[in-house]
């Protein structure tokens, strides 16, 4: 019983971390419609600017701004070369996700080519684990699922209380509709890019804490999971996520503390199939994106 | 030929199609008309197999169709065109219309590699037949390029040569007429009377009374997923509730 | 320097298999699979643990199943069997109800759990450590290193030769076309009749056992195979090779897996090392990212496009009917070149 709590405590943690990056993405899937497998590099990208600013002598948090708003610009610069030509040509989902596959391989290599394909640390520490209540949590947790709860919090707010958020909710329902009622779909478009790139760098920080590592793999490999919960939550809905990302990160400690932590990887990978065969529209009931 | 039998149907929550019924009788063009979201479109879809009605009968030659899915329904004979024409775009305008035969032997994966004398010998005919009918709409000079270079009213002609290849028994044409030149107009209504003439039903959804006047025996009246009323052109027309149904939805059908 | 060229011929003819066979799924029927050389080490795994025999002496050294020593001929064809069914159970779950974008994530999720369970469970293929001295073929036990090389690069070509005429039959008949068709637009196809699973699965398998084969030969030629041969890099790379090659176009994609799989890799072997020991490896995966962003985006039908192949040919004499000296109208005149100005590629 014990045990389960602190598996259940340790998916809170990863939960927070994949919430992060699966809203991101969320977001994005859902007013561009492709999937984009240069996400997880996305991630890596923003915890090494991160690492790099850090390094050169900036305070942690500040570095986190300072690689949320890189990777923020990332975003809007492959989208800028890459993404919005394709788009206007009305290519086909299947070329852009395979754009956004050589889009993976150039940031996760540049990466090597820059910080080296070696394991880096944060000289931060996240302390010793305490106990609360039937939790086991290090202060280094406790802020990144604070951090997490008020970015996600914040979005919310936003996305529900702005003419950018209305513009944003209109143009991923139905893009061609929003562009005859007057909205700069453009615009939208550039912006969704930055804020999912800003929210991914913090889940790529984030993660690098919490597995005390970071490699240029580190973002790619956790793709997968934050598929997982997209997924779970129902492709391009951008609440689903949050609950998809929370099942999916207790799911994965739970089977790793009870099974085997060789094999959670698999169980994230067994989650999308599944889900996908089963409920492709997700697992929240209701009208799913048919895109 | 064809009976349709209070078939509803609806997108989520609206109700597009509420309880239509109507015969498509044999050797016959029976012209489809109504208002915008009307639910014409639809139904085609539904007869075709493309969306499984929530109730109702769909019967062709005595037979029950309805939600035996777009394969099963067109190898039974029920061939249709596209509200929007949707070409093999990267397809030369020959394969585009080669492709559509029925009952192709070199279809079969194992047949292509080993039976490569069977199906070459009918890929010979198929080819013959479609050249002809590609001078039967005038494309004979586009047989090389590109679906997707055509204009529109050269991929409607593509489509109908395309469905005529298809032999089929049941035609359903979704706005051939829509967006093509009056000469064009003309020419697609000539081919239409044409293939009755070889025995093909025709149901079509149209919007031009001049192009309905050219090819309908009788025409059939939607509106708000209902029939509203069936008869010749002139006695629709000349009916009160049809005119109000087309104003109140917003759109006048193309004047003559 | 001629066992440079040997190498890298040999090694070519087994990726050209590869390019044929992922692009008969993708170029061809439409199948976006990222986990392409997952197949391959499945075949890789069959033709080792059927070739191998029961390991020597020390048996806790290496534990694999199996442990047949068949003949090479029929380890080949076993390997192609195996990596085609296994390809079959898959697609034939997936390919009813997914969205081609979808499935893709299913293939690389499932190339994932397969190369987890590879790795980890030690009993099937040995785990992390993989396998080694597979038996050479033929008379490579004692041959040079350069004649067994040439060798390997003969039967790869046997192989090759056979799996290009299955590619281009199949691309130059109706089977071909109901499969273009159904790449370019399902509905269509569908609403013409057009078997679309089963052309689809069909196409899938074979393309499968090509990659089966594929593997076979490799693990013959290098003797090892082990998990790091089968990253999930390795099928995005290939399928980068294909999209720029050009995609539909076999030759293209054998010209952009002979490239860009191969000549790059060989080259970063024996260019020197500067900078950090990995730097030569990014590089040019940057390269091949940047390439393949560059040529969706300005030359979307790959450098050797489709249309350049003769669409049709319908062979002469075989069967009656047709007028004497008729000829095949939608046969085009050029066989290749360039195109004409006005062909649109994707739109
Ligand atoms: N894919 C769809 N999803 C949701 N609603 C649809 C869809 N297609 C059509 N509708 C709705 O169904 C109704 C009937 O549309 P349609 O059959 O296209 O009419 P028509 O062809 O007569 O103009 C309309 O109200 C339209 O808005
Ligand atoms: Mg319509």
């Amino acid at each position: 019983m014990n045990q389960l709590a602190e598996a259940v405590g340790f998916g809170l943690v990863d939960a927070a971390v994949i919430a992060l990056a699966a809203v991101g993405l969320s977001l994005q899937v859902s007013v561009t419609n492709f999937i984009n497998f240069a996400y997880g590099d996305f991630m890596s990208f923003g915890a090494y600017v991160t690492y790099a600013a850090n390094a050169a002598g900036l305070n942690f948090f500040p570095s986190v701004a300072v690689g949320a708003a890189g990777t923020g610009l990332l975003g809007v610069v492959s989208n800028w070369v890459v993404f919005r030509p394709l788009m206007r040509r009305k290519s086909r989902t299947l070329i852009l996700l395979i754009c956004t596959v050589g889009l993976s391989f150039i940031v996760q290599n540049v990466i090597v080519m820059i910080w080296g394909p070696n394991a880096e640390h944060y000289s931060v520490t996240v302390g010793n684990a305490l106990h609360l209540g039937p939790f086991l949590f290090t202060p280094g947790d406790l802020i990144l699922i604070g951090v997490a709860f008020t970015l996600l919090l914040a979005l919310h707010l936003f996305m529900q209380n702005t003419k950018f958020g209305t513009a944003l909710r209109a143009t991923s329902n139905n893009d061609d509709l929003a562009q005859a009622c007057g909205i700069d779909t453009g615009r939208v478009v550039m912006w969704t890019w930055a804020i999912s790139g800003m929210l991914c760098a913090v889940a790529g920080v984030g993660l690098a804490l919490e597995t005390n590592s970071l490699r240029p793999t580190t973002g790619f490999n956790e793709l997968f999971v934050v598929f997982g919960a997209i997924i779970l939550g129902g492709i391009g809905r951008v609440y689903g996520a949050m609950l998809g990302a929370l099942v999916i990160g207790i799911l994965t400690e739970i089977s790793a503390m009870f099974i085997s932590p060789v094999y959670s990887g698999a169980l994230a990978f067994t989650v999308v199939i599944v889900v996908l065969l089963l409920r492709p529209q997700g697992l929240l009931p209701g009208r799913g994106r048919s895109a | 030929m064809l009976q349709i039998e209070e078939v509803e149907f609806a997108y989520g929550g609206s109700q597009a199609v509420a309880g239509c019924s109507f015969d498509v009788p044999d050797r016959k063009v029976t012209g489809l008309i109504g208002p915008n979201g009307a639910g014409k479109s639809t139904l085609m879809e539904i007869i075709a197999g493309g969306l499984t009605p929530s109730s109702g009968r769909i019967v062709f030659d005595g037979t029950e169709i309805q939600g035996l899915g777009r394969i099963r329904v067109a190898r039974l004979g029920i061939i249709r065109t596209f509200q929007t024409p949707r070409e093999l775009t990267r397809l030369p305008v020959m394969e585009n219309l080669v492709f559509a035969a029925p009952n192709q032997i070199g279809e079969r994966p194992l047949q292509s590699l080993f039976r490569r004398g069977r199906w070459a010998a009918q890929e010979r005919e198929l080819r013959l037949k479609a050249e002809s009918l590609l001078e039967w709409v005038g494309l004979t000079k586009l047989r090389e390029e590109p679906a997707g270079s055509l204009s529109g009213g050269q991929r409607r002609l593509l489509e109908i040569a395309r469905a005529m290849m298809a032999e089929p028994k049941l035609l359903l044409l979704d706005e051939p007429s829509a967006g093509v030149f009056p000469a064009v107009r003309k020419l697609i209504a000539e081919r239409i009377r044409e293939m009755v003439e070889r025995g093909i039903t025709v149901l079509v959804v149209a919007h031009n009374m001049a192009f309905l006047s050219d090819v309908a025996d009788d025409v059939v009246v939607m509106a708000q997923g209902k029939v509203l009323r069936r008869g010749t052109l002139s006695e629709v027309r000349a009916d009160e509730s049809v005119v109000a149904a087309y104003l109140g939805g917003g759109h006048v059908g193309g004047t003559s | 320097m001629l066992y440079f060229i040997a190498d890298l011929l040999a090694l070519g003819a087994i990726n050209a298999i590869m390019a044929v066979g992922l692009n008969l799924q993708y170029g061809q029927a439409g199948i976006l699979n990222f986990t392409y050389y997952t197949f391959v080490a499945i075949g890789a795994y069959v033709g080792a643990v059927t070739t191998m025999g029961h390991p020597p002496v020390p048996a806790s050294e290496e534990t694999f199943i199996l442990q047949w020593s068949l003949p090479w001929p029929v380890a080949l064809l076993l390997a192609g069997v195996v990596a085609g069914v296994l390809g079959l159970f898959m697609v034939l779950v997936v390919i009813r109800r997914l969205r081609s974008d979808y499935l893709a994530i299913v293939t690389v999720s499932l190339g994932f759990i397969v190369w987890d369970l590879i790795t980890n469970y030690v009993p099937l293929f040995n785990g992390a450590n993989g396998l080694f001295n597979v038996p050479y073929i033929l008379n490579g036990a004692t041959a040079s290193e350069i004649t067994y090389t040439l060798e390997v690069f003969g039967v790869a070509m046997v192989v090759l030769a056979v799996c290009v005429w299955v590619v281009r039959s199949i691309f130059r008949s109706p089977y071909g076309r109901v499969l273009r068709a159904i790449r370019e637009d399902d509905v269509v196809a569908a609403s013409f009749g057009k078997a679309t699973t089963s052309s689809r699965v069909w196409a899938f398998v074979l393309g499968c056992v090509m990659a089966g084969l594929a593997g076979a030969l490799l693990v013959f030629y290098v003797n090892a195979w082990n998990p790091q041969g089968f990253l999930a890099e390795e099928s995005f790379i290939l399928m980068a090779a294909i999209v720029i090659g050009g995609p539909g176009n076999y030759w293209g994609a054998v010209l952009g897996t002979f490239v860009f799989v191969e000549l790059l890799s060989e080259i970063e072997r024996y260019l020197p090392n500067f900078g950090n020991g990995a730097l030569v490896g990014a590089g040019r995966a940057v390269l091949i990212g940047i390439v393949l962003i560059v040529v969706i985006r300005f030359r979307p039908d790959g450098l050797i496009p489709e249309r350049w192949l003769r669409w049709y040919r319908v062979p002469a004499g075989g069967g009656q009917g047709g007028p004497a000296g008729f000829q095949s109208p939608g046969a085009p005149r050029r066989r290749l070149g360039w195109p004409r100005v006005g062909q649109r590629g994707e739109i």
